[in-house]
């Protein structure tokens, strides 16, 4: 990107956006599990960050993105229990599958949906950075500002929890 | 080891060697299994045009609230500018246009109505442009012939008085204290010292020391001046020498004379010993012209 880029341009704020909004709506939902929320959060902080285009370079705009909306986050009265809900994104192979082995399916998403919910905040966000946004520790260790060794025990302790909650351990 | 496997996984990093040797494992076939589902899901409410569209209108509305607060915040500012620039505009709009003669200098020029000024020597008239469709009232020092074009009310205000015309022609000479108004057309309002006369067509009047000395005949339809020629009616002397001195930007001195000396007759303002002669003569006096001193009057 040239240096010369100035996020007060329409063009290069768009741009922006474009690349940026997924992930920080992502990131966000992840945390509060609430879809207009997490709408909000993600206008309020690019609206926050055209106010701010004069100080904020394009580079730096990720980073200013995810604080913002992090510390908008926190800002709000959330003591409610989250209960995220996933929408699968490919429909199940019906013609392999058995109608047992699809009921069994819908099941095991059931109750991956209710284990996700009970992971802590932090190991939920960093896991489903990475499984659903699909993003490297490396990025997530940016975004989070913690080390890529954070990310590997938050990562590990979210599989063992969702796994021993589904288990029934 | 299967840990650092684990999250090479995780990171899409793993060889299928690698992944075989992880799901030896069932815990990390577990893991696998769910860490795949996982990836199956999608985080529902994403729009990204909608959010845009949203956000485009969001940032808005928050820029006219930020107008209005910025405008707020400065408000004190902003009247005090504004006070400053109004006053000034007023101050500036309403200063007055102020024609003048200067010595051996007549003038003419029109007020905004068209009505024609003509100034004598040495004379000042003051009047405001803007309000003048408004408000027809001039201050007049000195002496000036007028004709008014037909309108509204017309003031010549002096310091010893003032003339109301309405659509006429008149002449107003206010000099130290002697005020001469006269008519030469229409009709004129002299008022002075609280009293208020009506001056016709052909009449003009004296007034000293706020009372009337004079009232006479006129004929003729402009003032002596104006044909290069001061007219004296029982002037006193010093006027008459004060006038002298203003057609001719000369100095004149009386030396040892009453300077309340009455004196009837005209004086020329094309030449100058011509002039102090038909002063001099008939009241027996004598002139003398000095380079340096100027012209002195002075008794037999």
């Amino acid at each position: 990107m040239p240096t010369q880029d100035n996020v007060c341009e329409e063009s290069v704020y768009h741009r922006v956006f474009h690349s940026l909004s997924a992930s920080l709506y992502n990131f966000i939902y992840f945390k509060c599990g609430n879809v207009s929320q997490a709408q909000d959060l993600v206008q309020e902080a690019f609206i926050k960050l055209w106010e701010n285009c004069e100080k904020v370079p394009p580079d730096k705009a990720k980073s200013f993105l995810y604080t913002v909306c992090n510390n908008a986050f926190l800002n709000e009265v959330a003591h409610k229990k989250i209960v995220l809900k996933y929408v699968e994104k490919t429909g199940p192979n019906i013609n392999e599958q058995s109608p047992q082995y699809l009921l069994e399916e819908k099941e095991f998403e059931k109750k991956l949906q209710t284990a996700l919910t009970n992971l802590t905040e932090a190991q939920r966000t960093a896991f489903l950075m990475n499984r659903i946004d699909g993003k490297k520790y490396r990025e997530i260790a940016e975004i989070l500002n913690i080390s890529v060794k954070a990310v590997e025990k938050r990562m590990s302790q979210a599989l063992e929890s969702l796994r021993k909650e589904i288990k029934n351990i | 080891m299967s840990e650092k496997l684990l999250h090479k996984f995780l990171n899409d990093e793993i060889s299928e060697t690698e992944l075989e040797t992880l799901k030896a494992s069932e815990v990390y076939r577990d893991y696998i299994n769910i860490a795949a589902q996982t990836a199956q899901f999608q985080t529902p409410g994403f729009d990204r045009e909608q959010l845009w569209a949203k956000l485009a209108e969001k940032k808005k509305a928050k820029e006219k609230k930020t107008v209005k607060l910025f405008l707020y915040k400065n408000m004190l500012k902003y009247a005090a500018v504004f006070v400053l620039l109004v006053a000034g505009y007023f101050y500036v709009t309403n200063l007055d246009a102020t024609v003048s003669a200067g010595i051996a200098e007549k003038r003419s020029f029109n007020l905004p109505d068209d009505s024609e000024v003509v100034l004598n020597a040495g004379s000042k008239v003051n009047y405001n442009k803007s309000s003048w469709n408004n408000e027809r009232v001039l201050s007049l020092e000195g002496e000036a012939f007028f004709d008014v074009a037909k309108g509204k009310k017309f003031d010549v205000e002096t310091t010893q008085g003032i003339v109301s015309v309405l659509g006429t022609q008149f002449n107003v000479q206010s000099r130290n204290n002697h005020f001469h108004v006269s008519c030469y057309e229409g009709l004129v309002r002299v008022s002075f010292n609280g009293e208020d006369i009506q001056l016709p067509a052909g009449n003009s009047v004296i007034i000293e020391d706020g009372s009337i000395v004079a009232r006479q005949e006129i004929s003729g339809t402009q003032p002596g001046w104006m044909f290069d020629e001061s007219t004296f009616e029982n002037m006193t002397l010093e006027n008459v020498v004060a006038e002298m001195e203003r057609q001719y930007g000369v100095t004149i001195t009386l030396d040892n004379l009453d300077e309340k000396m009455r004196f009837s007759g005209a004086f020329t303002h094309k030449n100058l010993e011509a002039a102090l002669k038909t002063v001099c003569v008939p009241l027996q006096l004598k002139y003398t012209i000095d380079k340096q001193r100027g012209i002195t009057i002075y008794g037999d």
